[in-house]
Formats: C-alpha cells, structure tokens, sequence
C-alpha cells in the first residue's frame, strides 16, 4: 500500500458563469518514506490537488487514500497521522511561537517535543515573541513546526522555503530531510527547482491541472530527451571531423577557439579521450547538464517561472 | 492517556493510534489560548468592563439612587432599572459584539481551516470561545456589581436565584445572536459592524437610552421582546420582587433557539 494514493482527481471552479479546471484527472502516488515533489508554474493546481488529499477540498471526481484511509470518511484517523501545512495559513496571531507549539500539541496523543522543533527551525529567539509580530519567513517556520509537532506518518509541505532566507532554507531542507530518514512520507509542493532536486526522491510535474510527467528528477530530465554540452577552449583550429565520429556526439560548434559539442550518453568521457588521442590541448573543459527547468521547458512548452491561468472552458456544468 | 500503538514500527502501513478525538488537555489548552487571545486583545476589554462602570457612575451621582420604588421592598429607580441595564451591556458587548469578531477573524485568516486538519475540530475554537466569553461576562457583571453597590449603595436582588436565572438565559440569547452574526458576516470588519448595529439596536429600543417610553409605541414592543429588552425587563423585575413576565422569558428562549439553529446552519468554516 502506498502512504499516499490519489487517483483521478478533479476539480473544477466556476467563475463569471465560466467553468474553470482547477485540476484535472490528476493521479499520483507515495510511497511510505519517499519525498515526492509536486512541481509546477503558478496556477498549475498544486494547492488544490494537496488540499484534495490533505481533505481539506472535497475533489468532483477521483479518490484519496492516505495510509489506507479516505480523508472525508476516516477524517479522525487521517487527521492523527497527517501532517499539513497550508499555504497563507495563519495561526491565533495573540498567542507566541512557544504557546502555539504546545497548544497544537495537545491536539496529539503522540508527538514530537515542542521546543526541540522550534529550536531545529530556528525560531529559539522568537520562542516568546506573539505569531502576530513575527516576519513572514518566521511565521512559515512557525507553520512547519506545527505540522511536525504531532509526529505525523505523511507531511503536505505547501511553498515551505517561499520567503525563506537562504540559511533559514537550508534549516528547513534539513528537517525535511530528517524526516525522510525518519521514514515519514511527504508531499512537498515547490516551485524552487534546487528544493526538488534535492529533496525530492520522485516528482510529479503539473501544468494547467494535468500530470505532465511523474518520474525521478534525473528520470525527467532524461525522458525530456535533452542533450548535454561539453563546452571547452583551444588554442589550435580542431582537426576537421575530429569529434563528429565520436560515440553521442550530435553537433560541433568552433568559433575563436570556444568549442560546444552537443549530444547524449558518456558525453565527457567520450570527448576527452578523442581530444587526448588526438593530442588537442583543451582547457576550460565543463559539462553542462539539463536542469528541470529545462526538462519543464522541454515538457511543457514554457518556463516555468511563468505565470499560467488555469485552463477555462465554457461548459455549463460543473 | 494511554499510547497502546505508539511502539508500532512504521513499516507496518495502517498503524493503528487509540481511536478518539482530542483529550481534556486539548479541550484546556484551547479554552486557555482563547483565554489569552481575549486578554491581550485590550481594546476589546474596554467595552465590557469600562462602558457598564462608566453608565454606573453617570447615573450613580444622578438623582436615580434617590428615587425609592413603591413595591419593591425600598429599592431605587437606579436598582431597578439602571443596573439591569448595565448587566444587559455586559452580555450583549461580550456576545453579540465581541465573540463574533473573533471568530469572523480566525475565518477570515484560516485559522478555523488550520484546525480542522488537525485532530481538533474548529468547532472546538468556537466551544473555548463561548466558554472564555462567559468567563468575561461574569467578570463583567462582578465588577459592575461591585461597583454598584459599593460606590452607589445598590441593593441587592429581591430575587437573587431569578436574577442568576435571567442573567444566564440572556447571555445565552446574546451568545446565539454573536453566532449568528459570526455565521453571516463575510468579514471580521462586517462582523464588527453588524455586531455592533444590533447590539446598539437593540440596546436603544430596549431602554440602553433611557425610558423607552418617548419610542413609538410599537416600536417600544418590539425592543422589549429583542434580547436586550427582554434581559433589561425580565432583571428589573428579578430586583424588584416581582414576577418575570413570561413574554420575556419566552422571547430570550426564542432567541437562543431560532439564533442558534440559523447560526448551526448558516456557518461557514472557510
């Protein structure tokens, strides 16, 4: 059994008459331990898929099993071994950092101890100090602490680093990681490909409500079916046709001595010993891989720094 | 409390946790959060318990203490109808003012919906809320009365088990209008405002003013009926001796019954 199971999710809003598609026959799946990264440009319907499985939105179509359990039906239960942070949640703002942990603690049989987490999250400072006053980067730690404060079995991340620092990042990609090592299952919604590349073991790439891909990181980079580059310098012209008799190799560009061979497989491996057989001298030699920006790029049509409304259809029914 | 399940190792998928809701301690940390969330909101503080003192003591140094009431056992025009009045202010600010603009505020900012994916339900907020607020009120109503009688020479009730009686059914009604204004403002601003429109509305056509006798005449039938008007009648008679009006009583029960099943219906928790 998965930690995470949903299957045909659908959710569609109606605005101005118009029926939009929030999210459309989205299927994914965790397994238990497994940090599976959802991905995705602004509007994709990240949110409203993790806000299906966490039961907080009731999908048109499609059901959610968490650990087994269907977050409408077995609430109670699911709400015992999940952990959830929503984004732009916000907290009793007159309460401090310290007096929130311990209230949401209570609200657990089991769980973890309030003030290692706040410690962990680097809020030890702000212990004392109300939700109210404290910056938004702060307050997303605050949220993060309260959703680990009941040692859940399966974690919703939602935009956890957003405003983030870069030290304060690196604190909260720990903790994440901890919990990997800990076994617990988490979804991590993320638009930061450096988040996702390092976080995540699979992940689920959205785009206009669908699953454009669900695979590895190095999966999708692959199955986007982009090349490498070897780039390097010399200082004599390359012997003609060196390099396009060598194994991977697709196409060479020379221009004042800068070098750029494009193509697939050992590509650096490859390159260097024809170089070296040859007697080349190259210096600046580097490989530059795809990114998931790229493989994104490459998936679906667009960067994903893009803003993309939803998809709208003019259907009556909803 | 017992972890029966806590050894379970997390290889096993569907490990089974003591089934149940929250404990005790969850149902205390949450009346105490609220506890805290009311106490440091100070300007919300003003109202209850400054307004009721300041009324005391226009009316205290007026010739209201002076007037002796036939028939009430010696009492004055200040026992019978001003300090009712002042009791009536407590409940209503607390309920139908204050509370509602505190739950339309942890709507509004998602934090009933942050509630509810934990094993706490947000209707356990809305339960701390009304048990902090009746904590308020009766802090309220104490500081009224000791002021009343300690600076002003009030009398106590002739009937002080119906005062108690009229008093708890009010805030009742007053905490059922709070909830059915918390239910339908779409706003914390919205709340404060209508919260605040039908407390003074109720308040002026139930003798918050003075004499309601200079209003319309069906307009002062209709104030009198309204919680406020009812709390201010049925009291003022708790002192004085005489019987309640069963009307009265009968409109506060109305109150809470018809408020309370709109607000259960009309409640939005997003």
């Amino acid at each position: 059994m998965s930690a995470v199971e949903a299957r045909s999710l659908t959710k569609h809003y109606r605005r101005r008459g118009a029926v939009k598609v929030a999210v459309d026959d989205v299927s994914l799946t965790a397994a238990e331990g497994e940090v599976l990264g959802i991905l995705g440009p602004n509007g994709a319907g990240k949110t409203t898929t993790v806000e299906m499985i966490a039961g907080v939105r009731r999908p048109d179509h499609g059901t959610v099993r968490v650990v087994g359990l269907d977050p409408f039906a077995d609430r109670a239960a699911v709400r015992r071994v999940l952990g959830v942070q929503l984004q732009a949640g916000y907290l009793h703002g007159a309460l401090t950092v310290r007096e929130l942990a311990r209230l949401y603690r209570t609200f657990y049989r089991d769980g973890r101890d309030p003030d290692v987490l706040i410690e962990r999250l680097g809020l030890a400072e702000q212990r004392e100090v109300r939700y109210e006053k404290l910056s938004g980067g702060q307050q997303q730690r605050v949220a993060i602490v309260l959703a680990l404060v009941g040692d859940p079995r399966v974690v919703i991340l939602d935009e956890l680093t957003t405003g983030l620092d870069p030290q304060a990042r690196r604190q909260v990609w720990a903790v994440v990681e901890s919990l990997r090592d800990g076994g617990a299952t988490v979804l991590l919604v993320s638009h930061q490909m450096e988040e996702v590349e390092r976080l995540c073991d699979r992940v689920v790439l959205l785009d206009a409500g669908r699953v454009v891909a669900h695979d590895t990181p190095a999966g999708l980079v692959a199955g986007a079916g982009l090349d490498q580059r070897v780039l390097f310098q010399v200082t004599e012209p390359l012997p003609a046709a060196l390099l396009e008799a060598v194994p991977g190799v697709d196409r060479v560009e020379e221009r004042d001595g800068r070098v750029v061979v494009t193509g697939s497989g050992d590509l650096l491996q490859e390159v260097s010993t024809a170089l070296v057989r040859a007697g080349v001298v190259a210096t600046g030699t580097r490989l530059e891989r795809a990114t998931l920006d790229d493989a994104f790029l490459a998936l679906a049509g667009r960067p994903l720094g893009d803003d993309t409304s939803v998809r709208t259809t003019t259907e009556e029914a909803a | 409390m017992t972890t029966t399940a806590a050894t379970t190792t997390s290889s096993s998928p569907a490990r089974p946790r003591p089934t149940g809701g929250p404990g005790v301690r969850a149902w205390g940390a949450l009346v105490a959060a609220e506890a805290r969330m009311v106490v440091r909101d100070t300007a919300g503080l003003v109202m209850p318990f400054g307004m009721p003192v300041l009324i005391l003591v226009m009316y205290g140094i007026s010739e209201a203490t002076e007037i002796v009431l036939p028939g009430s056992g010696g009492r004055t025009a200040f026992d019978v109808f001003v300090v009712p009045v002042v009791l009536a202010i407590v409940v209503g600010i607390v309920g139908v003012v204050n509370m509602p603009s505190f739950l339309a505020t942890y709507r509004r900012t998602g934090v009933l919906k942050r509630l509810s994916v934990t094993p706490a339900s947000p209707a356990m907020v809305l339960v701390a809320q009304v048990v902090v607020s009746a904590v308020q009120t009766a802090l309220g109503v104490a500081i009224a009365l000791v002021v009343a009688t300690a600076a002003f020479g009030a009398s106590a009730p002739a009937s002080p088990e119906v005062a108690l009686g009229v008093l708890a059914l009010a805030a009742a009604a007053m905490y059922a209008v709070g909830m059915l204004v918390a239910a339908v403002a779409p706003s914390p601003n919205a709340a404060l405002a209508l919260g605040l429109v039908a407390f003074f509305a109720f308040g002026a056509t139930g003798g918050m003013f003075g004499d309601v006798s200079n209003l319309p005449e069906p307009v002062a039938r209709v104030g009198e009926m309204m919680p406020f008007g009812a709390a201010v009648q049925a009291l003022g008679d708790a002192w004085a001796g005489q019987p309640v009006a069963a009307a009265h009583l009968a409109a506060l029960g109305t109150a809470v019954v018809v408020c309370s099943l709109l607000a259960a219906r009309l409640f939005r928790w997003t």
